[in-house]
């Protein structure tokens, strides 16, 4: 095998002819679609489209529906993410989330970004100190709280909030995050400074995000894919999406003209 | 809600005179209910307040007939007793089953006890009674022999309480949002530590008041307890048998107000003032414990 370079991009998870039902409903249809190591990958699309659900199929967040069920392939570094012998959790470790509305726990701001270590039954205090001021340093929130990391997480503004559950994700070393549309509760300053941290993680994280701001996944991505009705219509470089589309409906939906 | 925001001045006639007819009767429901409480608390002070005194509460029935002397120190006792077996049974099952109903909400067996518990919700108290009779009390019954006994009626007090624990811990469950829920999932968290961990610290004042719901109802029966324990003017030493019966306060106002004497009818209508306040006093203490933990949530978690 070649030597890995950057001009060469490593597949992290790789989705082919994959398909997702809730009950009758079809939600996806027969993706084929590559997310590459350290690289930022941005879904975007009109609502309903099925951004969320493709995201939600690479940790099986959506195993929890009772009547979701998926078809065709879907691998992470190469094993099946819907193999017969994974255990879910375990996925879950591996590739994390963080959701369009803030959700820290009613705990303190600590006991937050310690929880996933706790459930893996990390219970030296040195330890977890260490992981939690990581994370937070990660998340660029160790300046805001340092001083009131036993204080309440609902204390926190909405911004604060979200990179606090970015720090919960990372304090458990996933190796691929996904964003569903995290900045689409928050004001455009607190946007900013996610992108921000995003650049900052790329380097050691595989990144997929949902947004529904156009903007937002040309400043930030490499990558850009648009999905329209379950399908995907066009997955490029985001400079590519965006100045050269192939497909004409990708075109139509950048442009604005539909949507 | 929202037509109070409005300007008023702009309003016409027929929306003020709506307003003004909806703020009366609003005035008048509110009247209604709380009218009976009051008339609750007065009626049972006003006829029970010749025999209110500390020692009310802590001395036995004596006398002829019983009861004319003393106090209800049984009927609290004996009360204090069945709340406890009832409370050992159904609170763990009924948790139990909350929590199964909950997790489990669209399997077929989680359907069946949804549908059981609220057909159980609905068995009228007497027929708990008498069931519980031929189960564990009489000794031609099916089961246990028990004779009328605390362990009799606290049994059946407690699967009384069971449907009604169960009903209000699935429903305190479900109200914890489920991007909490999500949030810890997607740190590879189990089910079992999700439940553990947060779904129940989170519905815990929930479930603390189904618990209390079905207390309460176990205080103010007397139909069950009519066919399983009957009374007690004393302190039993057992919980079967032929002495085992415990004293209780809705029974023992129930009996007192039967007996053809003016002196029992004051004592029971003071034990009355007694058990309204205990309800009240419950639900306040539950109310305020619920206010207390989601503030301490909100400051430390
Ligand atoms: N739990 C569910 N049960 C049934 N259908 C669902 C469920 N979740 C999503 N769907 C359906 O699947 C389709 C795709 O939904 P999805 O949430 O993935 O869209 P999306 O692109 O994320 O939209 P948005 O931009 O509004 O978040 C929609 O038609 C939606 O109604
Ligand atoms: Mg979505």
């Amino acid at each position: 095998m070649e030597p890995e370079s950057p001009a060469f991009p490593v597949p992290k998870i790789e989705v082919k002819n994959f398909s997702a039902f809730y009950g009758k409903t079809q939600a996806l249809h027969n993706v084929d679609f590559t997310i590459y190591e350290r690289k930022i990958t941005a879904m975007i699309g009109p609502s309903g489209c099925g951004k969320s659900t493709f995201l939600r199929s690479l940790n099986r967040m959506n195993d929890f529906f009772l009547d979701f069920r998926v078809e065709g392939s879907a691998t992470l570094d190469g094993e099946e993410i819907y193999g017969p012998a994974v255990n879910p959790v375990l996925i879950r470790q591996r590739v994390g989330m963080v959701f369009q509305k803030p959700n820290p726990f009613q705990k303190s701001i600590f006991e937050n970004v310690a929880y996933g270590l706790r459930i893996q039954g990390v219970k030296s205090r040195s330890v977890l100190s260490d992981i939690v001021e990581k994370s937070l340093k990660a998340a660029a929130l160790w300046d805001e709280v340092k001083d009131r990391l036993n204080g309440s997480a609902f204390s926190l503004s909405g911004g604060q909030q979200q990179r606090l559950c970015i720090a919960r994700a990372l304090a458990v070393e996933p190796e691929v995050i996904l964003l569903d549309e995290p900045a689409s509760a928050l004001d455009p300053i607190s946007t900013a400074r996610i992108e921000e941290l995003m650049q900052d993680l790329k380097d050691r994280y595989t990144i997929a995000i949902v947004t529904h701001n156009m903007q937002q996944a040309a400043r930030v991505s490499d990558r850009t894919a648009f999905f329209l009705d379950g399908t995907l219509v066009e997955v490029n470089d985001t400079t590519k999406i965006f100045t050269n589309p192939e497909d004409p409906r990708t075109e139509d939906y950048i442009t604005g003209r539909f949507g | 809600m929202a037509e109070n925001v409005l300007p008023e001045k702009g309003l016409s006639l027929y929306r003020k005179v709506r307003n003004a007819l909806l703020g009366a009767l609003t005035a008048v429901a509110f009247v209604l209910a709380v009218t009976p409480l009051l008339a609750i608390i007065y009626v049972a002070y006003d006829r029970g307040k010749a025999a209110l005194s500390l020692s009310f509460l802590t001395t036995l029935p004596g006398g002829f007939p019983v009861g004319i002397e003393g106090g209800i120190a049984n009927g609290i006792v004996g009360s204090l007793i069945l709340i406890v077996i009832a409370s050992l049974l159904s609170v763990p099952v009924g948790v139990w089953a909350g929590l199964y109903l909950w997790d489990q909400s669209h399997t077929p067996l989680a359907k069946a006890t949804r549908l059981l518990s609220d057909l159980l919700l609905g068995v009228p108290s007497v027929i708990w009674g008498v069931v519980g009779f031929y189960v564990f009390s009489t000794n031609t019954g099916y089961g246990f022999h028990w004779g009328f006994s605390g362990l009799a009626a606290g049994l059946t007090l407690g699967f009384i309480m069971i449907p009604i624990v169960t009903r209000v811990t699935e429903q305190a469950l479900r109200d914890v949002p489920r991007s909490y829920i999500e949030g810890a999932l997607a740190l590879g968290a189990s089910r079992f530590q999700v439940v553990r961990g947060l779904a129940i610290p989170a519905a815990i004042t929930g479930i603390g008041t189904g618990i209390l719901l079905g207390v309460l109802n176990v205080l103010g029966q007397t139909a069950p307890l009519i066919f399983t324990n009957y009374y007690n003017t004393g302190i039993p030493k057992n919980l079967v048998g032929s002495n085992g019966s415990v004293g209780d306060l809705a029974m023992q106002i129930f009996i007192y107000i039967h007996e053809p004497s003016k002196g029992l009818h004051v004592k029971a209508m003071a034990a009355a003032l007694v058990l309204t306040l205990i309800v009240l006093l419950l639900d306040m203490g539950i109310r305020l414990l619920a206010w207390g933990s989601r503030k301490y949530a909100q400051r430390m978690g």
